[in-house]
């Protein structure tokens, strides 16, 4: 995508307000780890941001950092220890995680003035700031309002050796001897899974999962991953079922640097046996089109999650004017405003309430999605995301609470 | 010298006839000459018609010249010269006449287009080439004529200069629609050097030149934008007149972007709330009554602050979020005393013994500030057209910047706008207009709508003057 591309959606002064910001960094060499080019949000974000900052005229480059199959089950269990899941981790693992952090602080090329190191797994690179000196920011994509103590002890050792630490919503701010910037993640309205589509390729992919356009879609896509409950989806749309007609789309795939996906499959798939309303998709990475269709394609989009870092796919669904119930955890009430861009819920019975209440309503539903379309333009697309990490990016040479240019 | 006195006296019958024709062509001519000046003249003031001036003062001296050619006609024909030499006299006045009738034509012609087409004020390149033209065809014909008279062959002439005139217009057919436009252009008189133009495609500026093709004018950001007169003559064209009064300082238009920064404090119930408002920066009142303007403001216009908003979702405290929400944020000068009126209102409220709600684990209120990044943009404004296209451009953010952030958190008193319309413009009206508003009142595009309206009118009324 090219920069001007945006232009008809966010106006000509967003682009030239990107322009400004992005002539103040000149010189600058802005250096994204993280710890995988593909799967999951991170990697999806930073392969359509990258670009753009170039085209800006900002010298963005990224990186990854290695690591075993062990390594990344260790980084997968801090992961959901700091979500607040219980798991049990042993000194062993953190032996890993530190043998592979060192073997990586040692090769890796660390060459930008500003180091933007995304999550845990290449936290420990921090270390070299010592000799190097430069800029450090940490982004944590991660939900830590409640974090496992033992597990964000260990990781705040490195976290405060960082100029900045970014978190996606207020309620994961931390007690921090360091700056803490809020920057919500973002979708790009021109991608694949964002842009709009013609009736025909939507329909074509509901023939070939044999999805019934005639009656109410109900659809979640998210990882197959506890945290994201979609064993919860399927209880509250059997709700739903019993007083509404419609059917269930639960669409998703893994990460590479996500064990347990398999697990939760077989779980759901478990769960959905039997129930010719319900079809569960299996979607590999190069997906978006399809995910797109579906969510297009949807009546009413859940995102029910128990734990969540923002859930990017609340905004995918609010950019096409869907009417969105999701839980009201992480960054979702950031995008869905309760009665105003969506309904928040709280449980099964309340997302099924949700559920039938939209289904019941049409003309509300759809002022909801419209409502939602509008909140994501203003706050949750790509361009807003640029500018809000070229501020940061400006304030860490720039201390105070005003900042004249 | 004797024998010419004898040659008249014994002849003097066939020179008496000549002589008196011409004489009496000579009193006709001088009479008509008058008569015909005058009527002319009568009519033009009658009619009010300038052109019969015009005609009658180019036409009055040929007149006579064309009764003596032909007093002089009649009295070669009437004479008793050889054929031979009444030829020679009927080739040179006809020659005369074609000239006399050429300079006639090309003077008419000349004044008459400049009055039509020019009104009578300087000439633009597009009637000068038209006369030129027009001068040239009628050089053209009296030449031919004359070659005619005189006996050689114009045949060959013409075929030339049909072909040259075919060649030629086949070239220029393109630029023709364009030179035709401009042709209309000026006879409207429509559009003049210095006024300000805007087009309905968008190119908008002073008007600096006006060629035989096109129109060129200078936008605001400096670049000279030409533009065909066939587009011109396509495209709905507001023309705002010649420049309005220019401004001591030019208006620089800044914007401002934020940063949201977590300051790791939080609050579960109405106590805790206002013991972390008593101590937390400005910067974090600031965000929490204002933030909803730029990230909400296609919901509604009057905009509920952070704490409003969550005593009632979060706490749900109806009686509080409405005495809340009812502060009217513009009636404060500094976010100190903002934020002294939050705090009064809770705390009345709890010493009033309410319940004290808490909320439920991850719904607490994260108490966030705002860092302001101020820039500059490309956009500068000398005077108030300037300033309003400007208005029609500038991001929300720009607008909120010099609206609302100028006034309260950099304490200036009022908003920039207002100071640099009664400071630099003397527009001390304006500027008072602008300053009662209440912005809160509005989303910022409809306040942004609000002051375009209110900068149109002004203009308005300076172009009645």
């Amino acid at each position: 995508m090219r920069i001007q591309d945006y232009e008809p959606i966010v106006g000509r002064g967003t682009i030239e307000e990107l322009r400004l910001l992005a002539a103040r960094l000149t010189g600058k060499v802005i250096q994204n780890v993280n710890s995988t080019f593909v799967g999951g949000g991170v990697a999806e974000i930073l392969s359509h941001m990258v670009p753009l900052f170039t085209q800006l005229g900002v010298d963005a480059r990224w990186n990854i950092i290695t690591g075993s199959e062990e390594f990344f089950q260790v980084t997968k269990k801090f992961h959901n220890a700091l979500h607040g899941r219980a798991e049990k981790i042993s000194s062993q693992d953190f032996a890993v995680f530190l043998e592979t952090s060192e073997r990586n602080i040692k090769e890796s090329a660390l060459y930008g003035d500003i180091l933007f190191i995304h999550d845990p797994q290449p936290i420990a690179l921090v270390r070299r700031k010592k000799d190097l000196g430069r800029k450090w920011v940490w982004r944590c994509h991660i939900d830590v309002s409640r974090p496992n103590k033992e597990i964000w002890d260990f990781l705040w050792d490195f976290v405060i050796q960082y100029d900045v630490a970014v978190f996606s919503a207020p309620s994961f701010a931390q007690q921090l001897p360091i700056r803490q910037v809020l920057i919500s993640p973002s979708i790009d309205p021109l991608s694949d899974k964002n842009r709009e589509l013609p009736a025909e390729t939507i329909n074509s992919v509901l023939n070939k999962y044999e999805i019934d356009s005639e009656r109410p879609i109900i659809t979640q896509v998210s990882r197959f991953d506890y945290l994201k409950d979609p064993v919860g989806v399927i209880q509250a749309f059997e709700l739903v079922r019993k007083a509404m007609d419609c059917q269930l789309v639960l669409a998703g795939g893994t990460a590479s640097d996500d064990p347990e996906s398999e697990k939760v499959l077989a779980e759901v798939k478990e769960k959905a046996e039997g129930n010719p309303d319900i079809h569960i998709l299996l979607l590999p990475h190069n997906s978006a089109l399809e995910i797109n269709a579906l969510q297009w394609a949807s009546t009413v989009v859940v995102q029910k999650s128990l734990k969540e870092g923002f859930a990017l796919t609340v905004s995918e669904a609010l950019w096409k004017a869907k009417p969105v119930v999701a839980s009201a955890v992480g960054g979702i009430p950031l995008q869905v405003k309760h009665k105003f861009t969506g309904l928040l819920s709280h449980g099964v019975e309340g997302t099924a309430y949700a559920i039938k209440q939209l289904l019941s309503n049409p003309q509300y539903a759809r002022w909801l999605g419209e409502n939602g379309r509008e909140h994501v333009r203003r706050n949750f697309l790509i361009t807003r995301h640029l500018k809000d990490y070229l501020l940061l990016f400006i304030s860490l040479d720039h201390p105070g609470e005003v900042i004249y240019l | 010298m004797g024998q010419w006195f004898t040659h008249i006296a014994q002849n003097w019958s066939n020179l008496a006839v000549p002589l008196i024709l011409l004489l009496a062509s000579l009193v006709i001519g001088l009479s008509t000459r008058r008569f015909a000046y005058l009527v002319l003249i009568r009519w033009a003031r009658r009619k009010k018609r300038e052109e019969g001036k015009i005609v009658a003062r180019i036409v009055k001296t040929p007149l006579l010249i064309w009764w003596l050619l032909l007093g002089s006609y009649l009295a070669v024909q009437v004479s008793e010269l050889s054929s031979q030499w009444t030829a020679l006299a009927g080739q040179a006045l006809g020659s005369i006449l074609v000239i006399s009738l050429a300079f006639t034509g090309i003077a008419l012609a000349t004044r008459l287009l400049q009055f039509y087409l020019g009104g009578g004020r300087a000439v633009s390149q597009t009637i000068s080439l038209v006369v030129n033209v027009i001068q040239g065809t009628i050089l053209l014909i009296a030449l031919l004529l004359l070659l005619n008279i005189w006996g050689v062959p114009t045949i060959p002439i013409i075929v030339i200069l049909g072909a040259v005139i075919l060649a030629i217009a086949l070239a220029v057919r393109g630029i023709a629609p364009d030179f035709l436009s401009g042709l209309q252009l000026n006879t409207e008189s429509k559009i003049k050097l210095g006024d300000y133009i805007k087009l309905d495609s968008g190119e908008e500026g002073y008007v600096t030149e006006i060629t035989w093709r096109s129109t060129q004018i200078e936008a605001a950001e400096g670049n000279t934008i030409i533009i065909p007169h066939s587009k011109l003559m396509r495209s709905a064209v507001t023309n705002y007149g010649r420049p309005p009064k220019q401004a001591k300082e030019p208006f620089h238009f800044r914007t401002r972007l934020h940063l949201k920064e977590l300051t790791g404090l939080k609050a579960s119930n109405l106590r805790e709330l206002v013991d972390r408002l008593k101590k937390v920066p400005d910067s974090v009142v600031y965000y929490h009554t204002h933030h909803f303007l730029e990230e909400h403001h296609y919901l509604t216009p009057e905009p509920p602050n952070d704490f409003s908003g969550w005593v009632s979702d979060v706490l749900g405290d109806e009686v509080l979020e409405e005495r809340l929400a009812s502060i009217d944020t513009f009636e404060f000068p500094t976010i100190g005393a903002l934020r002294a009126r939050v705090i009064g209102v809770i705390e009345e409220h709890l010493a009033k013994g309410q319940d004290l709600r808490t909320a439920p684990e991850g719904q607490e209120f994260y108490f966030i500030k705002s860092v302001s990044v101020i820039l500059p943009t490309p956009y500068v404004a000398h005077d108030l057209r300037e300033f309003l296209e400007v208005l029609r451009k500038i991001t929300i953010h720009s607008l909120y910047f010099h609206i609302f952030e100028a006034k309260l958190r950099l304490q200036r008193g009022l908003n920039d706008f207002s100071i640099w319309l009664e400071d630099s413009l003397e527009e001390k009206e304006l500027a008072e207009e602008i300053a009662r508003l209440d912005p809160y009142t509005y989303t910022l595009e409809t306040l942004r709508a609000k002051l375009i309206e209110l900068a149109e009118e002004r203009l308005a009324e300076e172009r009645l003057r």
